[in-house]
């Protein structure tokens, strides 16, 4: 306390005759490799708290596929040939140099898992990607019309449902989904069809995983967004702005949802994460072609490289788009911290 | 506030809490109401709901009702079990870390690492790589994802406690750092960390759902409501209701300890977000 007090008596009258502040780009960039460099670490340690929790957890991938009355002399044949008889730091060290490079290691089956994401990881990617645009459009939409008139008879029911559908699992949806709009009134396919190149055969036959995925998220940011705005409009610049008069709708889009976007684009990021999470659900129920149904194999097989791996792309994915919200607030707040 | 109103606004809680309570005990006294073995077919694998099984039979002919009434105990048990677990760490961490600002700053930290992780590729990480793990493997990833989380909602309550004069009176007159946890701030703390056990509560029903739907959590031929949709998803337009059943057990479960987890949260500091 007395340390800080007195830097701030030594600063204060000396402030004028400090080096001029850098030219606001390079402020700019400084604060943008700061933020890259700082997500990057986070990354960087989860794949390392990954490795460790594969490592540290009984069993391992020459194990995991050992069929029953094996000897012990072919269990040690496969641990070498997996590589795992090599000592754990080198182990690490390839692991964690290899990520960069696109390298995700062996499967326990001795396959490359990059190979085995390749072509799954992109569909994935699709499937996570229009859910997270359908929560978006859906959760900015509703929760706009819920905070136009707080409290009134709009903002009970969709706070309402918001609250009702955000604890369903996903597959729960799913097979609601399913029962209604596939079963029911065959409206739309129940499952995935893929054609020649591995990917969905038609766009109808992603409406109901992108939806399974999306309404527990919609009702999650629904809240968020609902919130962020209920805070923004107390604030003071909002009533300066309604007594000056100027009309509701531009109050709206020129005040009040540029300060509820920071929080907007944080909520949304976090349900990147839940997003790709159900996804791997949610592909196992419409037999889509992405990383659930590769997992759904290493369930069998027990296969904990392959899920090392998967997990090591989905945090990368996860780091851009958390990137992303930082940069939204680093923008949105206009160069202050 | 009026004693009247005080009275009201705390029969709507308990009004709320109310479906969470009965559902909770009728999953947990269900394998005593069985009316048929759950391991024993009685019709035809999928037959339609009639006779002796209301709700049909499933994948192997097995009692569709029965299985639903002993299916959600597992489930309910697991996740009181985790959310019990993850509500007493995290409040032992948070108000150390409230304490202490350096293991504070730690558990930040940490949870931003674990932002990074899906819970349900957690899961599976640690499941895979545990193989003989069984429930432990479930219990101890759902643990160690959902605390930093937690630990962060604890941390920002115990805050201004832990800056409250008498916290600080005690910490000069030497009180070890257990005893102003324990004594001082936790007990202040009750109406966030009743809260917080409901929303952890709703966040475990959720994981161990997706667990045991796939196929890591409990294993055939146990009766549990997520294996249930999983298994019997193949006949879904013969008897629906093998898939129906466990799939509105699941989402009234959800449903309604998220709405008395809602209810729980105190009137001070409710916030339109809570974090999960």
């Amino acid at each position: 306390m007395a340390g800080s007090l007195t830097e701030a008596v030594r600063r204060g009258p000396a402030g004028g005759s400090e080096p001029r502040p850098a030219p606001a780009v390079v402020r700019l960039l400084l604060r943008v490799a700061g933020v890259v460099a700082r997500r990057a670490l986070l990354l960087a340690v989860l794949l390392a708290f990954v490795f460790a929790a594969v490592e540290l957890l009984p069993g391992d991938a020459a194990t995991a596929t050992s069929e029953r009355g094996e000897s012990a002399a072919d269990l040690a044949e496969r641990r070498h040939l997996l590589g795992l008889d090599r000592p754990v730091q080198t182990r690490f060290w390839e692991w964690m140099t290899g990520l960069p490079t696109g390298d995700l290691g062996t499967s326990a089956r001795g396959e490359s898992v990059a190979g085995l994401l390749d072509r799954p990881f992109p569909n994935t990617l699709l499937l996570g990607g229009l859910a997270l645009l359908v929560t978006l459009v859906a959760s900015v939409a509703l929760g706009c019309w819920a905070a136009v008139r707080p409290g009134g008879r709009t903002d009970r029911a969709v706070s309402a449902s918001a609250t009702g559908v955000l604890a369903l699992p996903e597959f729960v949806v799913a097979v609601a989904l399913v029962l209604v709009f596939a079963l029911w009134t065959d409206w739309l396919p129940a499952v995935t069809l893929t054609d020649a190149d591995g990917s969905p055969a038609s766009w109808e036959m992603l409406v109901l995983p992108v939806l399974a995925l999306a309404i527990p998220q919609i009702g999650w940011n629904v809240r968020i967004v609902r919130a962020a705005l209920a805070d923004e409009a107390k604030a003071p610049h909002i009533e300066t702005a309604v007594l000056d008069g100027l009309p509701r709708h531009r109050i709206f889009t020129h005040h009040l949802l540029p300060g509820a976007l920071p929080t907007i684009a944080a909520g949304l990021a976090t349900s990147t994460g839940m997003l790709l999470g159900g996804a791997v659900v949610v592909e196992t129920i419409f037999n889509y072609p992405g990383i659930g149904s590769v997992l759904a194999g290493a369930v069998t097989d027990r296969d904990s490289p392959l899920i090392a791996g998967v997990v090591a792309v989905t945090g990368a994915v996860i780091t851009g788009v958390l990137l992303l919200a930082d940069l939204v607030r680093a923008w949105a707040s206009g160069g202050r911290s | 506030m009026t004693v009247a109103a005080a009275l009201s606004t705390r029969r709507g809680t308990v009004l709320r809490v109310l479906p969470a309570l009965l559902l909770t005990a009728l999953a947990l006294a269900g394998p005593w109401l069985v009316p048929h073995a759950i391991d024993a077919p009685v019709t035809a694998p999928y037959a339609e709901p009639g006779g002796d099984a209301p709700l049909g039979g499933d994948q192997l002919g097995r009692d569709v009702l029965s299985r639903v009434l002993a299916g959600g105990r597992e489930l309910v048990v697991t996740s009181l079990l985790v959310a019990v677990l993850v509500t007493g760490v995290a409040a032992l961490l948070g108000a150390v870390g409230a304490l202490r600002p350096a293991v504070g700053r730690f558990v930040e930290r940490a949870a931003d690492v674990l932002m990074l992780l899906p819970a349900v590729l957690g899961i599976l990480l640690v499941t895979l790589s545990w193989p003989d793990g069984g429930r432990l493997a479930v219990v101890t990833a759902a643990v160690v994802l959902g605390v930093p989380y937690a630990v962060r909602l604890v941390a920002g309550a115990a805050a201004p406690v832990a800056a409250s004069g008498y916290v600080e009176a005690a910490a000069v007159g030497g009180e070890r750092l257990w005893y102003l946890v324990v004594r001082e701030v936790l007990p202040n703390l009750r109406a966030t960390l009743l809260a917080l056990f409901g929303l952890r509560f709703v966040a475990a029903v959720y994981l161990v759902a997706t667990a045991g739907f796939l196929q890591v959590g409990p294993q055939p031929p146990a009766a549990d409501w997520a294996l249930m949709i999983r298994e019997n998803s193949a006949g879904i337009l013969l008897n629906p209701w093998a898939v129906l059943a466990p799939s509105i057990g699941i989402g009234l479960l959800a449903m309604s300890v998220n709405l008395a987890a809602a209810a729980l949260v105190p009137a001070t500091g409710r916030k339109a977000v809570p974090a999960l």
